[in-house]
């Protein structure tokens, strides 16, 4: 069957016509924040990377206690580019994460979230949370005593939330305790829970994108706008920035592949110099600024609460922020945007020195 | 039998008996899919037993480690001889800890906590002291239990 054959068979099918229409009619806006635009696109293109390396590194894993660690080391000493997927899925992870944070701080700075766009923000964020999810349930597939620890100290943190906190404990673990069961756990959330909710919100934060169109933000809404066209235009530039973090993603993966632990043992003291994943520093180093206990009552309790609150109304700023929603200018929300930020880059780097 | 009026219309009717299906077979399924999915809980053992000559002579001022349940206990003999049993792991948010017998104090690297060889929490994050357990010899067993608790091994 010719090129042309084919064509004709599929348009006689289906309005390709009409596809193309609207390809060639849907305009963006340009302004000097464009950059930050890409960072969702970059996200996205970086969550591909992760299926596909996942997929083809599940044929191999075994998520048991006794031969996780070992099949991991087979994976990249034994199978052909074995050592080349595995760090890529891992550094394809730590940037995936740090490009989340870049857009949705972003998204906070510029305002983006503004009505009628909280719909956005909240399958964003819920993204993101997945998306840690994802890291810490990850790491601990490792099953090196690295991670063994991270997730007692993970899951046991999760514990100290009141009421609910034994409960969420418990689900995590799939007993009392650490053991072998909460590693099928966490490779059932790993493989199959998180990435399908993964893929319908991405689906949801897509459509509603294409439903609500780019925002621009505040300060330019008012001026006359410039606009291109999204296809080829904004497609080239997509393809062209993709290109170069896949770049970076190779590169990373192949200069630096992430080291292995020692097999985790439950028995053994927690290792020396532990700290967790980058993503966690800012809410580590939060929890050290409180004591141990404070007027009586648990210090890590009333430090959980407090971090959940901050993260609650990071949350739901969209909703508490009525001056942006009106289109006006809303200096306060401006300057809690940074704060947000800065407190995030701040702790996290105290957290990486020190 | 006709009635002549009725309180309900026949859409409203339909509507709560299709609405009230949908509702109770999407909550029972969801009650059964969690129940499923939420792991049977095991204890952590209220005693354990283990064998005198294993630990008995391990050199003052050190540990050895055994397996209380699925958590690490350890037992201690302190500079002076006398021995004791502990559970190892941090009372901050569950790390193991270990001995270091040079500053006779019990760390916690996961966050730098210390205790004393009381057990006392006396640096650090963490909020309580070590559990300490009871520890009875009867012959080649060595019985480590929780405190308070009264041991009944089955009559051999
Ligand atoms: S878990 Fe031991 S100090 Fe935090």
């Amino acid at each position: 069957m010719s090129c042309q054959r084919l064509k004709d068979w599929i348009e006689e099918r289906y309005d390709v016509e009409e596809m193309k229409r609207l390809a060639r009619h849907k305009l963006v806006p340009v302004h000097q924040y464009e950059i930050w635009y890409y960072t969702g696109g970059i996200a996205m293109f970086l969550f591909v990377l992760q299926f596909i390396t996942g997929m083809v590194l599940s044929f191999y894993y075994i998520p048991y206690f006794e031969h996780a660690n070992k099949s991991i080391i087979e994976i990249v000493t034994k199978l052909n580019m074995g050592w080349f997927f595995r760090s890529i899925h891992h550094w394809g992870a730590q940037l995936a994460i740090m490009v989340l944070f870049i857009h949705a701080f972003s998204t906070l700075l510029l305002k983006s979230y503004r009505k009628p766009r909280e719909l956005l923000w909240i399958s964003g964020f819920i993204l993101l949370a997945i998306s840690i999810f994802f890291g810490l349930s990850g790491y601990f597939l490792l099953w090196d005593e690295r991670a063994f620890a991270a997730v007692r100290v993970a899951t046991g943190g999760a514990g100290n939330l009141p009421v609910i906190g034994g409960f969420i404990k418990a689900f995590l673990r799939g007993g009392i305790d650490v053991t072998g069961e909460t590693l099928i756990r966490f490779y059932a959330f790993h493989v199959s829970v998180l990435p399908i909710i993964t893929l319908a919100l991405i689906g949801i934060h897509v459509l509603l994108v294409q439903y609500h169109g780019m925002s621009v933000p505040l300060s330019l809404e008012k001026k006359p706008q410039k606009q291109i066209p999204f296809f080829p235009n904004l497609f080239y530039k997509d393809l062209i920035i993709w290109l170069l973090v896949l770049g970076i993603v190779v590169s990373l993966a192949t200069l630096l592949p992430p080291e292995i632990g020692k097999m985790a043992d439950p028995l053994a003291p927690a290792p020396e110099n532990i700290k967790p994943e980058w993503y966690f520093l800012f809410l580590f180093q939060t929890l050290k600024l409180f004591p141990g206990d404070i007027l009586g009552l648990n210090g890590e309790t009333i430090a959980i609460i407090l971090i959940s609150c901050g993260i609650l109304f990071f949350f739901l700023i969209p909703f508490f922020d009525r001056r942006s929603s009106r289109g006006e200018k809303s200096v306060l929300f401006t300057w809690i945007g940074v704060f947000y930020t800065l407190y995030f880059i701040v702790m996290t780097i105290i957290g990486f020195v020190s | 039998m006709k009635i002549a009026y009725s309180l309900v219309t026949r859409r409203t009717f339909l509507n709560t008996l299709f609405g009230g299906w949908l509702v109770a077979f999407c909550g029972g399924s969801l009650y059964a899919l969690l129940k499923f999915a939420f792991p049977t809980l095991g204890k952590e053992p209220d005693f354990v037993v283990l064998k005198t000559t294993d630990f008995i002579n391990i050199p003052p001022n050190s540990v050895k480690p055994f397996a209380w349940g699925g958590k690490l206990g350890l037992f201690f003999k302190k500079e002076n001889g006398s021995t004791y049993a502990l559970k190892g792991v941090c009372t901050h948010m569950e790390c193991n800890i270990t001995y270091k017998p040079e500053d006779k104090k019990f760390y916690c690297a996961c966050h730098k906590g210390w205790f004393d060889d009381n057990g006392k929490n006396i640096d650090g994050p963490p909020p309580k002291p070590l559990e300490f357990f009871e520890i009875t010899t009867e012959g080649e067993k060595l019985i480590v239990a929780k405190k308070g608790i009264k041991v009944e091994l089955p009559k051999a």
